[in-house]
């Protein structure tokens, strides 16, 4: 099969599975009753509670309640966010910024210290770095993410006062302007470098956290590609032409063996994305995942519905961009099977 | 007669199929926990499973309930060491030490319940689709496609969320997610051993087609889904446990997650322990199945090995 048509596939499928996602998400609301209860009080006559219901199409057939609320996600309205007394619209992108702030920096920790550790024990195989990181990498899967972040608190804030907790100082917070909602990015816009300072201060301790599993799955998958790659024969056909040991690294095998990486980092974005929850109720970062662990104590329907649901097509938006890039890079690939 | 064949023959006359299997079964299980890090993980399960299993004659159960911490009003948040408390207290008095054991039992309860279930439906749904295939088949995977389209513990957040509050909609919740998997392992594996030549013989030689999964298809598919139940029944605690962790589960459960996260209030006073132990324990959980679970894989399935 062709890459082009192995990619369009996708895309016609992608739409398909957003609908069906968006059906799960829909259904999870009815099971737990009709939601007109949030609106009523005690005091409403049972006419008023049937012109709520009219009002929010709440009497009609479910498949028609459904196609009312999807028109509505459709035209940019995901309902009322009881939590943050606002639309969810309103309050969504400054929430999203933070937390894809927390993500990206997370992302670039786990990628470049999981290649790093994982071509750093793959080149010394069997030797102490590579027992040291394949201990790293299988405590990565275990680790609940709620206890870790937990003890780095412990030893990092409590104990050695080294960083701080929240997203920024208020003072500096105060001092400069915020169109972004990335605080690094305003910092830089604003050209403050204390502010700048003070963002990458406190995105350090949760970022290194968040990024932990990432790392570990990363730095597993690199290792064990980097160990094949180097027993091909092109890598000794590089070292009998005398070219240096670091260099046969560099160029050639660590290439090779980035390519199955690629796969594998797909797959801890949803690792990361998935951790944001735990990781922004913990160092007190007000991004999406502590507003989604507040809507659900609180049961605020159309908070959770809209998380779920955006959440859900980032992920698989990114799944497939990665499987598209590793098509790409690797024609050997068996597409369609 | 003189046979040529150097493999040893599968059962000799006085052995019968049952014992064949059983010294096979011996056979794999010495292969299993030859690996030190393997057999690490099983000694760590079976204190955990112990621990579970005794926990009435290690710790006095609270009454009524011995699911929940019992208080005790004149020790709040007492360090580790303490008299009577040796992991010492919470914030509210709990008892530590009590929390760890009792967890250990909730935990068992949860990832043996879950498990079971997920792999039922799972292999009922795998296996339909994989060898029935056609119009079935692609109905029920594209299902599981949906499924497998929203991120695990999101799913289960969700689900828990509408359902409210409880540790027995937790329970649910992980089932509802937790059983995609098998199903679609299963289809794959169905859909592989059916074509083998043995297959074929049995379908020459009129069996039925139940007979068929029964007999040849299942025990050969089953082994991707053990190896992936092992590695469940500690992601299931991890996941479980940040449920309750997040305020899923009843306050004042003797539950790890709960613990963690009610010991979350002292950590700026110092107070580390009431997190620390019950964290430790769920790590200990996952490690522990993660690592027997891959030792598995490594010697019945080295094809699919996750590098």
């Amino acid at each position: 099969m062709q890459i082009r048509d192995y990619i369009l596939r996708r895309l016609i499928v992608l739409p398909f599975l957003i609908v069906g996602v968006s059906i799960i998400v829909f259904g999870l609301t009815r099971i737990g009753g009709s939601p007109v209860a949030i609106y009523l009080s005690h005091e409403m006559s049972s006419e008023e509670v049937a012109e709520i219901e009219a009002r929010f199409h709440l009497d009609e057939p479910v498949p028609v309640q459904y196609a009312y609320w999807a028109r509505g996600v459709f035209q940019g309205d995901l309902g009322w966010s009881g939590v943050a007394a606002a639309p969810v619209t309103a309050v969504f992108p400054n929430k999203l910024a933070a937390t894809m702030e927390l993500a990206v920096a997370s992302a670039v920790v786990a990628v470049s210290l999981g290649i790093g550790l994982g071509t750093y024990a793959g080149a010394r195989r069997n030797k102490l770095p590579d027992h040291i990181t394949r201990i790293i990498s299988i405590s990565g899967a275990a680790m609940p993410l709620f206890w870790f972040a937990i003890v780095m608190l412990i030893v990092f804030w409590v104990y050695l006062g080294w960083f701080p907790i929240g997203r920024s100082t208020p003072e500096v917070f105060a001092s400069i302007s915020h169109p972004t909602g990335l605080y690094t990015v305003d910092a830089l816009l604003a050209g403050n470098f204390k502010a700048f300072r003070d963002a990458i201060w406190h995105l350090v301790l949760p970022a290194i956290t968040l990024g932990y599993g990432a790392t570990a799955i990363i730095a597993r998958m690199m290792r064990s590609s980097l160990v094949e790659e180097l027993q091909e024969e092109y890598v000794d056909a590089a070292r009998a032409k005398g070219l240096a040991e670091r260099l046969v690294l560099r160029r050639h095998a660590r290439r090779n063996a980035l390519m199955p990486t690629v796969t594998v980092i797909g797959l801890s974005f949803g690792f990361l994305l998935q951790g944001t929850i735990v990781a922004e109720i913990i160092f007190r970062w007000p991004g999406l995942g502590r507003w989604m662990a507040d809507s659900v104590l609180r049961g605020d329907r159309a908070t959770i519905m809209a998380y779920v649901l955006f959440t859900s097509v980032l992920f698989l938006v990114v799944n497939l961009v990665v499987d598209v890039v590793y098509a790409y890079l690797d024609r050997r690939v068996v597409l369609g099977s | 007669m003189s046979t040529t064949s150097t493999s040893p023959p599968l059962t000799t006359s006085h052995e019968s199929a049952f014992r064949v299997r059983l010294r096979r079964m011996g056979e794999t299980s010495g292969r299993v926990l030859s690996n030190p890090t393997t057999l690490g993980g099983l000694v760590i399960i079976v204190v955990m499973v112990g621990m579970a299993v005794l926990a009435p004659w290690l710790v006095e159960p609270n009454t009524p309930n011995a699911s929940q911490m019992p208080r005790d009003w004149g020790a709040i948040a007492v360090p580790p060491g303490s008299p009577g408390h040796l992991l010492g207290t919470t914030n509210t008095g709990g008892d530590v030490l009590y929390g760890v054991i009792w967890g250990a039992r909730t935990s068992l309860r949860l990832s043996l319940i879950v498990v079971t279930v997920t792999v039922a439906i799972g292999v009922a749904v795998g296996s339909l689709a994989g060898f029935r295939g056609g119009r079935l088949d692609e109905i029920l995977m594209r299902i599981v496609d949906v499924f497998l389209s929203i991120p695990e513990l999101i799913f289960a957040l969700a689900i828990a969320a509408v359902l409210g509050p409880s540790f027995r909609n937790i329970i649910l919740a992980l089932a509802i997610v937790f059983w995609v998997k098998y199903a679609r392992i299963m289809r794959a594996q169905v859909m592989h051993v059916k074509q083998n030549d043995y297959v074929d013989a049995s379908r020459v030689i009129g069996d039925s087609s139940w007979n068929i999964f029964r007999k040849d298809v299942l025990p050969n598919s089953i082994t991707p889904v053990v190896v992936q139940a092992t590695l469940d029944m500690g992601n299931i605690v991890l996941v479980g446990a940040t449920l309750s962790f997040i305020g899923l589960a009843e306050a004042g459960l003797a539950e790890w997650g709960v613990l963690v996260s009610e010991g979350q209030a002292g950590i700026s006073g110092g107070r580390w322990w009431a997190s620390t132990f019950p964290g430790l324990m769920v790590f200990l959980w996952a490690l522990a199945f993660n690592l027997l679970g891959d030792g598995i894989r490594d010697v019945l399935d080295p094809k699919t090995e996750t590098r």
